[in-house]
């Protein structure tokens, strides 16, 4: 087992239900896609997943440790095995490309190797075998501040390969990045857990990119799994019911919706009052 | 190793750890640090002797009488000071500054002028003036005036400069004059940030007119001076607590002030509202009032009686024959080797006060540790420099070791409040993400937040530094080492050539620092 989520609730201290009654499992090894509206809740159930957020009904139990008796050593010891991947790669901008991958071992690395490693990084063979695997091992010794939001997304990756989790949780890993590049990426991570033995749970936004590549899909709406099914057996009128919200078409890579940014309204209408 | 899997950063990273070293030591040799001497018995006893004569507090009527006066002066010289202030500032502002002009000349003439009136310090300024003008607020209304002037005058150039100038030249293309232009097109951007810095300057001149006392200006300064000189403990203690309530206070009310210039006009002909109409009234009062409480009146200067004539031309010409006593400055060689060695001191004093006030700022802004001691960076910035160095004297004896404590005492309360915002303000997802892969949190604060914060950290290191250096070179009026002994001693035996001399260097080395801070600024972006 991997994880089991038994009845699992989330309610933020504002009141809003984010989650509620989810029942999810899944075994070591398992590559399942969420896809869903935006507002759905994929996010705060990879937050449980992640142990981000505690679950406020239900219980919840990550690679056999028993989320409603934590302790902090515990957690501790948990989240060296969980890998996320997030939206916006969490990267400070200044620090080199070496260091943000190396910082994936900071859980299981004695203290005085994390230390040393802020001044020569001890593991460099290990960080450049990482980014060869994202096809950026020439960006090892840049500054993150050097690179593209893509290639900073995919430092967000090797740091997870170096990792080496059990869980690899990746919240819209590539929302930021080109179709074809994507589609590698998305590849990529499935080898990697196809590699290791590891479970992986993805949100897309992307719905063929989701039946293409995995094997297991879940549609979250409105705080509840909608339908937990094979890819094969996901059919077009699920997935528009499951996408009511958001009109008649889907999300799909190759025509992804496209959202005017607040800067380019603005600027418009500026225009247009100028004129 | 394989050769490829070196960190090319290394040999930098190492010739740069190298290059501190060398030359770190030796400033640190100049500034005598001797921690050893912060545990001497015999310095322990006198400053515990001292410390412990701070309970209670001296809480006796007439010394509270005094007090109050003390107080009501030091705001009055500040009040004062910035009147005056203002007044220079205003038209060599103007003067100085290229907005508004159809072709961007910088006046060179006014430029100079203001970096000398703000290259010697303010407290130079009042040691000057209290020999012209003998003891009493005077000097330090008139030092506070020439030196917060020359700054407001560069700040305001500046920040003229910095708007949008398109809105200026469009008013002058149409006709109008430069005053009409700049009131019109550039005074509505800047106005907020010129009000802002203007208080924020009022507040820097309380602390000012505090210290100012030290060399007999008057004020809260004079009477702790006195109060340390006979090393009355209680006495201290009161005027101590007086300084941060009068520092809180400020602290407080310009913060208000500057919230206040964010609401929006009010909907009608007349922008100004009760608030600013009372404001304006409170004022114009406290200006004359605070004139009239020190006594310097516009008036005793001007009515000239028919017996007081000589006593001008007289007085007048003592000040002729005092300015004259600093011309030419002493440049024999050896006389210029020792004001060598006060710069390097002065330097000294500077780089190894900010280093550890920046380690002791760091921890204390730390999340872990911030809550319990925000009250102590508090109360470390509000005793101003000069006063922790009085008392740091007795800690460690008189010299440079004495100085750097004081400003890493005071720098560390700065530094360390800049640093909690800026911590605070760094972003949350990096350090987050590496404590959700199971890092402890120590580790994920230095691979994940520090990066993040570092620049702001190491700028404003760096803006403290420049006012530390400037600080150093008078720390030493009280015996603090560095530049402001030399001076202190010279003036006080009436040579005034020498004096001048460490004058004029004060003055470069204020200069040196603008420019190189400056370049640094520039360099690192």
């Amino acid at each position: 087992m991997s994880f089991r989520l038994n009845g699992v609730g989330l309610t933020h201290a504002n009141g809003f239900v984010a989650l509620k009654g989810v029942m999810l499992q899944a075994e070591k090894g398992e590559r399942i896609a969420l896809i869903g509206p935006s507002g759905a809740g994929k996010t705060s159930l990879l937050s449980v997943l992640g142990t981000a957020l505690a679950p406020t009904e239900g219980l919840a139990e990550v690679l056999d440790f028993d989320q409603n008796f934590w302790l902090t050593a515990e957690v501790k010891k948990l989240r060296t095995h969980i890998g996320s991947i997030h939206q916006s790669p969490p990267i400070p901008g200044r620090q080199r490309v070496v260091t943000a991958v190396l910082a994936g071992k900071l859980g299981q690395w004695p203290a005085w190797k994390s230390l040393a490693s802020l001044v020569y990084p001890l593991d460099i063979a290990g960080a450049r075998a990482a980014l060869e695997r994202v096809d950026l091992a020439d960006k090892l010794f840049a500054r993150c501040d050097q690179l593209s939001g893509g290639q900073l997304q995919r430092v967000g990756i090797a740091r997870v390969l170096y990792q080496q989790p059990e869980l690899i949780l990746a919240d819209e890993p590539v929302s930021a990045l080109d179709p074809t590049l994507a589609l590698a990426t998305i590849r990529l991570l499935i080898a990697e857990a196809e590699a290791r033995g590891a479970t992986l749970v993805a949100s897309l936004h992307a719905v063929d990119l989701a039946i293409g590549n995995f094997s297991r899909i879940v549609g979250v709406k409105a705080g509840h799994i909608a339908f937990d099914l094979p890819a094969s057996e996901v059919t077009v009128p699920l997935l528009h019911d499951l996408y009511a919200s958001e009109g008649d078409e889907l999300p799909v890579q190759a025509h992804e919706p496209h959202f005017l940014s607040q800067a380019a309204a603005n600027e418009a209408a500026t225009r247009a009052a100028c004129c | 190793m394989s050769r490829i899997d070196r960190d090319p950063a290394a040999r930098s990273r190492l010739i740069g750890a190298l290059a501190m070293l060398v030359i770190l030591w030796p400033l640190f040799q100049a500034a005598e640090v001797k921690p050893g001497v912060l545990f001497d018995p015999g310095n322990l006893k006198v400053i515990g002797n001292f410390l412990a004569g701070f309970l209670p507090p001296e809480t006796g009527n007439e010394f509270l009488g005094y007090l109050a006066k003390a107080t009501l002066e030091t705001l009055a010289i500040a009040t004062a000071g910035m009147a005056l202030a203002f007044l220079i500032a205003v038209p060599m502002g103007y003067l100085a500054s290229g907005a508004g002009r159809e072709k961007a000349t910088l006046n060179p003439v006014t430029r100079s002028l203001l970096t000398i009136l703000r290259g010697i310090p303010e407290l130079v300024w009042a040691l000057i003036f209290v020999r012209v003008f003998g003891l009493g607020p005077a000097a330090g209304v008139l030092a506070l005036g020439l030196t917060y002037g020359g700054m407001l005058a560069k700040v305001y150039a500046e920040i003229l400069e910095s708007v949008d100038a398109a809105p200026a030249r469009a008013l002058r293309h149409n006709g109008a004059d430069r005053p009409l232009a700049i009131l019109y097109g550039l005074i509505p951007q800047a106005s907020k940030e010129l009000a802002s810095y203007t208080v924020y300057r009022w507040e820097c001149a309380i602390r000012a007119s505090v210290v100012m006392g030290f060399v007999g200006a008057g004020g809260l300064g004079q009477l702790m001076d006195q109060a340390m000189k006979m090393l009355n403990g209680g006495e201290a203690a009161t005027i101590l607590l007086a300084f941060m309530v009068l520092v809180f206070a400020a602290d407080g009310f310009s913060g208000w002030l500057r919230r206040a210039l964010d609401t929006p006009p009010a909907n009608r002909a007349s922008p100004f509202g009760w608030r600013s109409g009372g404001l304006g009234l409170a004022l114009v009062v406290s200006i004359v009032a605070s004139f009239s409480y020190l006594e310097i009146g516009l008036k005793s200067l001007l009515t000239l009686g028919p017996a007081f004539d000589s006593v001008v031309v007289e007085a007048a010409r003592s000040i002729g024959e005092f300015v004259a006593g600093f011309f030419p400055p002493d440049l024999s060689a050896e006389w210029l080797a020792k004001v060598g060695k006060g710069i390097w001191e002065t330097l000294a004093i500077s780089v190894v006060g900010t280093l550890l006030a920046a380690v002791a700022g760091l921890l204390l802004a730390l999340p872990k540790w911030r809550a319990p001691f925000s009250f102590l960076l508090n109360t470390l910035r509000s005793v101003p420099e000069l006063v922790w160095a009085t008392i740091t004297a007795l800690a460690v004896g008189l010299g440079p070791f004495a100085g750097a404590l004081a400003l890493a005492l005071h720098t560390a309360g700065v530094l360390g409040r800049l640093y909690a915002e800026a911590l605070d303000n760094a972003p949350p997802a990096p350090g987050q993400a590496l404590r959700l892969a199971g890092a402890p949190g120590g580790f994920a604060f230095l691979y994940g937040t520090l990066p993040g914060a570092a620049p702001q950290l190491i700028a404003y290191t760096l803006y403290r530094w420049e006012m530390n250096i400037r600080m150093a070179a008078i720390l030493g009026f009280v015996g603090a080492g560095g530049l402001g002994q030399l001076l202190y001693f010279e003036l006080s035996l009436f040579h005034h050539a020498q004096a001048s001399t460490v004058i004029i260097a004060m003055l470069l080395l204020s200069i040196a620092v603008d420019q190189a801070s400056a370049w640094l600024r520039r360099a690192m972006r």
